[in-house]
């Protein structure tokens, strides 16, 4: 067992810390403030080479690990707190990499290199009107039509919607939808590659809405309706009625690199914390870190970041040990539980501790002049959600733990 | 076109931590290339891509971290690099690592041009380009913010307290560079991944035959400058000469002018 990094992974490390202090650090209040991340800094980030980094090559990827996309997001968090960068680049690698493993050649051909490049966007379209993690109840439908599909139906709650609408090229989903009929069931569930605009052309039959969220502004969330969106049979990805395993795979990858942002923007608020409790003087100059009341909290919050970023490095660890080294002793299920943890643990942990430092300063803490709120409402928003509500990772870990047949009752 | 770049593993003294009494804590803190080296390397990869132009790097010393600062080079875009194997750098005297660099340029150039960053994030004596040019016997640009490399020569120009001086050579010369001369570029993950591949030289001081002289740090101490704050009231106009005149006397009192 080791529990360093290799140099690779220190020296890509400090080169994404590097980049973040220099080209995002001066900008993330701004990037929450105007909801927005600058165009001119996701090419920057394009060309560093923070998208695609777990892919090879020869599809415009970085040829990195998914264990150095963990690094990145986490670096990247840790520089805008608020995470909405970070969330950027983690559906930027997560998803394309799920395309990566499942897609045609020719999809991958067409969508990976323009993703890398940071021309085009590529995120996930899973969850619908009346629910995200009830997967296998969703009602969008693809219906065959020569060697088209025809797609119709609503996507809610969906990263990215206006930043594809944006970018030079555009973007689209990893899309998932039912084939034939809205029946419940997950046997029924077809993954396509949905491009609403590409190459600059946005196409009929894609109308977009952008909600108003209370926090993580500088990436928009959205919502879509598709009417008769025609997709070429190329842009399926995987067999035909496999889409809900597929998409679960694409979900651990996704959910590693969400618990890393949340991890890496926690990282920041306890670097803050121990800045203030060093510095923070009452009761006659003693300084607050002399308050066990504090610093043991903050020794118990400490232990639990440590956690959390064991869960996370370990889980993305594994996804390199199945998907990149192809080791045989690790399957594609292994992953449930490692991820889950991390996904569990991640962004609870992170939300527990803005909570905590956010009260150590004190009715200062609480004013916007003090940016603490952005960072606890930006990891708050994967308490809820996003690849999963955190039930469902419970419930994952105590099927996968105790039993299926148990847990189902 | 030939430019060789020294680089030095050197302490982030952004990092550099105190112990109570003072003292810094040099073993805990953590090197890497100076930021003046790193724009000496950024300046000739400007130079290559420019021109065209073989690049080689090289450092001193015989830790991991010292081969870690040759593959930084690479990621950044040089093409070759040595490494002098040596223990304890640190200990070496300037003009040992002076007659170490120079015996690099005699023994594998020729070269056209010699970068260094003016000063390393430690030590930062300045004297080793000026030791180095005068070793050689060729041209110094010195302390330069802004340069330009041409097909037969060099510009460059260096802002002294005084004023900016504009220097121009011939090749081959020594130029160091100031943190002030370029961005440095960050390595992408791909050049990284790259840059492990390309062989570094190893040499000795003994194979290039240069004679080892060593000076002992005897200690190194915290240096606080003492501030005082004078507070000179001017509430209107006609009251600022008075204040500048008392003010010119309190620095006399204390002997800063």
């Amino acid at each position: 067992m080791d529990f360093q990094f290799s140099e690779d992974e220190i020296r890509f490390r400090d080169s994404v810390r590097e980049f973040a202090e220099r080209y995002i650090a001066p900008r993330w209040v701004e990037i929450d403030e105007k909801g927005k991340i600058p165009l001119d800094l996701i090419k920057r980030m394009g060309d560093q080479g923070l998208f695609a980094i777990p892919i090879p090559e020869e599809y415009g990827g970085m040829g990195g690990t998914m264990l150095m996309a963990a690094i990145a997001v986490e670096e990247i968090a840790y520089h805008d707190p608020a995470v909405a960068t970070a969330v950027y680049v983690l559906l930027n690698n997560g998803w394309p990499f799920a395309l990566y493993l499942h897609g045609s050649e020719d999809a991958k051909n067409e969508v990976l290199p323009k993703v890398a490049s940071g021309d085009a966007f590529f995120g996930i379209a899973s969850t619908e009107p009346q629910g995200g993690s009830d997967v296998a109840g969703i009602r969008t439908v693809a219906r065959k039509k020569g060697d088209k599909w025809l797609i119709s139906g609503e996507k809610s709650f969906i990263s990215g919607v206006r930043e594809l609408m944006e970018l030079p090229v555009g973007g689209g989903f990893f899309l998932v939808a039912k084939t034939e009929k809205a029946e419940w069931g997950h046997r029924n569930i077809t993954d396509f590659v949905v491009l609403p605009k590409w190459n600059g052309k946005l196409k009929e039959g894609f109308n977009p809405t952008i909600y108003d969220e209370i926090g993580r502004h500088g990436i928009s969330t959205g919502g879509f309706t598709l009417e008769e969106f025609e997709v070429d049979d190329k842009f399926r990805i995987g067999e035909e009625n496999k889409g809900f395993y597929y998409v679960l795979e694409g979900f651990n990858i996704a959910r590693t690199l969400v618990a890393a942002a949340t991890i890496g923007s926690a990282r920041w608020a306890l670097d803050k914390a121990v800045e203030w409790l060093r510095e923070r003087r009452l009761f006659q100059g003693r300084p607050l870190a002399s308050f066990q009341g504090i610093s043991f909290k903050f020794a118990e919050l400490y232990a639990e970041l440590e956690a959390a970023k064991y869960f996370v490095y370990k889980a993305a660890w594994m996804i390199d040990k199945v998907y990149i080294e192809k080791d045989p002793t690790y399957k594609p299920k292994d992953l449930n539980v490692p991820v889950s943890l991390a996904k569990l643990k991640g962004p609870e942990t992170a939300t527990r501790i803005y909570e905590e430092v956010l009260k150590w300063h004190g009715a200062l803490g609480y004013t916007k002049e003090c940016n603490l709120y952005r960072g606890w409402l930006g990891t708050f928003s994967y308490t809820i959600g996003a690849e999963g509500a955190q039930n469902i990772m419970r419930y994952i870990i105590a099927r996968d733990v105790i039993g299926s047949e148990y847990v189902r009752g | 076109m030939r430019i060789l770049v020294a680089a030095k593993l050197s302490l982030d003294a952004g990092q550099l931590k105190f112990d109570s009494s003072g003292h810094p804590l040099i073993d805990a803190c953590p090197r890497r290339m100076g930021d003046a080296d790193k724009c000496a390397v950024e300046e000739a990869v400007r130079a290559k891509e420019k021109l065209g132009a073989e690049t080689v790097v090289v450092t001193i010393g015989g830790s991991a971290e010292h081969a870690r600062i040759i593959r930084d080079a690479y990621a950044m875009g040089i093409d070759k690099g040595y490494i002098v194997r040596i223990n304890e750098p640190e200990t070496l005297s300037l003009p040992t690592v002076a007659r170490i660099i120079a015996e690099i340029y005699r023994r594998t150039g020729p070269y056209d041009l010699v970068f260094l960053g003016v000063g390393s994030n430690d030590t930062h004596s300045s004297m080793l380009a000026p030791m180095l040019s005068s070793m050689l016997d060729i041209p110094l640009l010195p302390s330069i913010d802004k340069l330009d490399v041409k097909n037969d020569g060099v510009e460059g120009i260096a802002t002294m307290e005084d004023g900016s001086y504009t220097f121009r050579a011939r090749f081959p010369a020594v130029i160091s560079i100031t943190s002030e001369a370029n961005e440095p570029r960050i390595p992408t993950l791909r050049a990284i991944l790259k840059s492990k591949r390309i062989p570094i030289q190893e040499v000795s001081p003994e194979d290039l035959g240069v004679n080892v002289e060593r000076i002992r740090l005897e200690n190194v101490e915290r240096f606080i400058l003492p501030r005082r704050r004078i507070l000179m009231e001017a509430g209107d106009q006609s009251q600022i000469e008075e204040a500048v005149g008392k003010l010119l006397e309190a620095l006399r009192s204390e002997g800063v002018i």
